[in-house]
């Protein structure tokens, strides 16, 4: 039975929608990634699951229980907010133990189960401190024992390492992901970060504009994203326009400024139908401009503009004639320069063709 | 300032106007200590009989009392008109937020003279002649409340909502969440505004004047029918006094809210 | 698979909001009954008709205002009232504004001391503080001492125009340094620099710079301190003893020793008219004036 469902919710704010339309479903344990840029609706998506935002449309269901009428305080969500939100006048333990105080557990519990808690996270010898005299990570830690303490049926997470440096970031991803393996809780993950989504979740809801444009695995998400939006918001892509030739089943023969390709595509697509083809620069190899090797792969012929160190690659911009430019990236043992022409060739399994005009 | 010489001007400029501002203050605490009658230059010698004099005088202890009583009162039911109001018109006040804004400060804007004759009027007009104490209770209650008003409603807009949505989704309801949270995190404000109230009503004169009768005398009024007939520095104990006061509740409030949350013209 | 719901009812009637606005009554009630409802009733009270025998007679007339616009004494005292607020602002802001701009570049820690300083005085009450001005300026009080130690003439500095606007000026130095500092807290410092690094002089840094910027509080105070300064009465009929005459005195005296209500009440409330109109018309001058910012 799925653990928080998602039904048809919109949320507008006079004209504008934040949310439009948004049925999802997450099943028992599993953690998911509502992933999309600022101002997408995501955030506003999770305050309306926790209640802190009433849906205009739509139903908020946790397990088989209808909350979307429901305050806060009865909805037994575990939440964690972007700024912790620790209550400052409290100690640590004073946090932890807040949730339980209002279930009425008694003072002997309250203590055993706020010290585990803080056990687990790492915080012991820490619980008479204040918010305030604590770095960061251990506030974020604090915020996460405090939601994780009352056992609730799900877990809310806002951006939870926004506000942590890129080292720290690393460290507490790992962290909340064993965590919320070990608790086995259903988690919600807001965030605007896709490597982040991609190495957390088990899968991925991509918001844009309120709307939810793809529902996968995070493989999925980036291999065979579902529209033009997706594919260029996860990770980066060159988007090649074009018009269908022929298709079958999920192969397509695409009709491109650099010359026939053929490709992996989504299956709606029909012939003679405007589409983009979505090759990742990492799938793209260089190579001498004059050969033909009947090895099926496609080859377009261009020259090189541009050429940056990235450290572990090295990043080509590659101009293939007719307004279109390739990025390619490739080992740093590479060694065209500016001004060489080249072949840019690709595996068409490691093509994706979606349709235009994406929603 | 820059330079040393602007800055050497600006701060003698600074410091007597400092001087100006404080002398009055200074003097009437040293007349209250003068051993003399009257405050000579150089000062004749350090002595408490004023003080001794005032604890005597029957009518300054008992407008005294009076006093403290009625500011008592006074601060209690500004306070809880106050903060409840302010509360309303931070959270949930809409599109009348400025109108009650304006409302709210109004009887600071009125002259407090006017607001003293139009209650009297008021009170005969409604048959209350005999308001007495009541009448002054309403009276100072009136110009207190702004005051709790503005200081309370400083510190409220600075709080940090996502506190109450976290204590919500902890299980807390509306009102424990307000008793829990909320009014600890804010009653700094609260105290400030209750301890400016009750020293405002203390102080209080032109609505005093108007409104107070035989047996119902605050300080104030009972000081200004002296000062206009004696001048003994019996008077400067009963000033001395309030100096006191005033201190105690500036650093009060400077310990509890900042007293930038009294600069005036814009928020 | 049924489907519970938690919490409130499937039909939300009465919106679970109304409980919140009876925080607003206590506060609406004390200041509809005992604010707004005085002040109108003072209007229809300079409508009635005084008498010898009651307060007012139950009379509508308009005589009370007829009488008092006529009478030339009537706006002697108000033009007496209206100068010695606008020469008391003047001086107020020439004194209150060093204070606030010190206050506003002074260092955080700094800031608290002198605020303590600048605020005090104002919660010792304007009583008190008059009494100080009667020791320091009366003919045998200390400034007149030190000025005869050093051989000079006393001056008559108490029971004139010069004791009230003296006393005036300083209760509300307070308010006007209040309603400048903030102002000039929030005119970024690099400004000033900018300007010295231009050429500017101090004072034409200040000329040019400080004091645009900082009219808005500057007009904020001036209005707040114009409008205290005429509605007071302690200090004019302490300091000013029975010659300084001021609409605040004369409808205190019209009402309480000459019990003549409804012409107490019409006097208020036309001087009352007159401080609009002035104030308004400051205003305008003001907003016209500082236009090109």
């Amino acid at each position: 039975m799925a653990q928080i469902t998602l039904d048809h919710l919109t949320k507008r704010f006079g004209d504008a929608a934040a949310v439009q339309d948004l049925t999802l479903e997450l099943g028992s344990g599993e953690l998911v990634a509502l992933l999309g840029p600022s101002g997408c609706g995501k955030t506003t998506t999770l305050r309306m699951i926790a209640g802190f935002e009433t849906p205009t449309e739509g139903r908020v269901r946790l397990g088989d229980l209808d909350v979307t009428d429901a305050p806060p305080e009865k909805r037994n969500c575990g939440m964690v907010f972007q700024n912790y939100a620790l209550f400052p006048h409290l100690t640590v333990e004073q946090n932890v133990a807040f949730g339980l105080e209002m279930r009425g557990v008694g003072r002997t519990e309250v203590r055993r189960r706020a010290g585990e808690i803080l056990d687990k996270v790492g915080l012991r010898g820490l619980s008479g401190r204040y918010p305030r005299q604590l770095s960061g990570g251990q506030q974020q830690r604090t915020a996460l024992a405090r939601a994780l303490v009352i056992n609730p049926s799900v877990l809310l997470l806002d951006e939870p390492l926004a506000n942590l440096d890129a080292k720290l970031r690393e460290e507490m991803r790992f962290f909340i992901r064993s965590l919320q393996q070990e608790f086995h809780i259903t988690t919600l993950y807001v965030t605007h970060d896709q490597a982040e989504a991609l190495v957390l979740a088990d899968r991925v809801a991509v918001l844009m504009n309120g709307v939810l444009q793809q529902y996968d695995s995070p493989e999925r998400v980036y291999q065979r994203p579902r529209s033009a939006a997706v594919a260029g918001f996860i990770g980066l892509t060159n988007l090649i326009p074009g018009r269908v030739r022929a298709c079958a089943g999920d192969r397509v023969v695409l009709d491109t400024a650099g010359g026939h390709v053929s490709s992996l595509g989504d299956a709606s697509l029909r012939e003679g139908a405007d589409a983009l083809l979505s090759i990742r620069p990492e799938h793209l190899e260089l190579g001498r401009p004059d050969s033909s090797p009947e090895d099926g792969r496609n080859r377009m012929r261009g020259t090189i503009r541009e050429r940056t160190f990235l450290g572990a690659l090295i990043d080509f911009r590659v101009d293939v004639g007719r307004d279109l430019v390739l990025r390619v990236q490739g080992r740093v043992s590479a060694s065209e320069r500016v001004g060489d022409a080249v072949a840019v060739s690709f595996d068409p399994a490691a093509g994706w063709v979606l349709p235009r005009g994406g929603t | 300032m820059i330079r040393p010489r602007e800055r050497l001007w600006m701060n003698l400029a600074v410091g007597l106007i400092y001087v100006f501002l404080l002398a009055p203050v200074v003097v009437v605490v040293l007349a209250a200590l003068n051993s003399g009658a009257y405050l000579r230059f150089p000062p004749e010698g350090l002595s408490f009989r004023w003080f001794v004099a005032f604890a005597h005088s029957r009518s300054f202890v008992r407008s005294l009392r009076f006093s403290l009583e009625l500011a008592t009162v006074v601060t209690v039911t500004s306070t809880i008109v106050g903060a409840m109001a302010s509360l309303w018109v931070v959270r949930f006040s809409g599109r009348l937020r400025n109108t009650l804004r304006i409302l709210m400060i109004a009887p600071l804007a009125v002259p407090g003279i006017l607001t003293g004759i139009a209650l009297l009027i008021f009170f005969y007009a409604v048959g209350w002649e005999k308001a007495g104490l009541a009448g002054l209770i309403v009276g100072h209650t009136l110009i207190c409340v702004p005051y709790v008003f503005l200081i309370t409603t400083a510190v409220l807009i600075r709080f940090d909502r996502t506190l109450e949505e976290a204590a919500r989704n902890l299980g807390a309801g509306p009102f424990k969440t307000f008793w829990r949270i909320t009014l600890p995190l804010i009653k700094g404000g609260v105290i400030s505004g209750a301890v400016f109230a009750f020293v405002t009503s203390y102080d209080e004169f032109n609505i005093s004047l108007l409104l107070s009768g035989v047996g119902t005398t605050p300080l104030p009024i009972e000081l200004f029918d002296y000062l206009r007939f004696s001048f003994d520095p019996t008077a400067a104990v009963a000033g001395t006094i309030s100096i006191g006061m005033a201190l105690v509740v500036v650093l009060i409030t400077q310990r509890l809210v900042g007293l930038e949350s009294l600069y005036l013209g814009g928020d | 698979m049924t489907v519970t719901h938690a919490g409130a009812p499937a039909a939300r009637a009465v919106p679970r909001d109304v409980g919140r606005h009876l925080l607003i009554i206590p506060a609406l009630a004390v200041l509809t009954v005992f604010f707004v409802l005085p002040y109108l009733n003072l209007a229809l009270i300079s409508l009635m008709t005084p008498s010898h025998r009651a307060p007012y007679l139950r009379i509508l007339t308009l005589g009370n205002y007829t009488g008092l616009l006529r009478d030339p004494f009537t706006w002697q005292v108000i033009w007496h009232t209206l100068w010695i607020g606008a020469a008391t602002t003047v001086v107020c802001l020439v004194v209150s504004y060093p204070l606030a701009y010190h206050l506003a570049r002074a260092s955080r820690r700094l800031r608290g001391v002198f605020m303590v300083l600048v605020i005090s005085p104002l919660l010792v009450g304007v009583l008190i503080r008059t009494y100080g001005w009667m020791i320091l300026l009366q003919d045998t009080g200390l400034i007149n001492q030190l000025l005869r130690a050093f051989g000079l003439r006393g001056a008559p500095l108490m029971y004139n125009n010069t004791g009230v606007l003296i006393g005036l000026v300083h209760v509300f130095v307070p308010f006007m340094v209040l309603s400048i500092a903030g102002t000039i807290q929030s005119i970024d410092p690099e400004l000033e620099f900018a300007s010295r690094s231009l050429g500017a002089g101090a004072w034409r840094t200040f000329w040019r710079v400080v004091l645009p910027l900082s009219l808005p509080g500057v007009l904020a105070g001036t209005i707040l301190v114009f409008v205290l300064t005429v509605s007071s009465y302690v200090i004019p009929s302490l300091l000013g003893g029975f010659t300084v005459l001021t609409v605040p005195l004369l409808v205190v005296r019209t009402v309480t020793e000459l019990f003549n209500w409804p012409g107490g009440s019409a006097f208020a409330i036309i001087f009352f008219l007159v401080t609009l109109v002035v104030v308004g018309s400051y205003v305008r001058a003001m907003s016209r004036a500082s236009r090109p910012l």
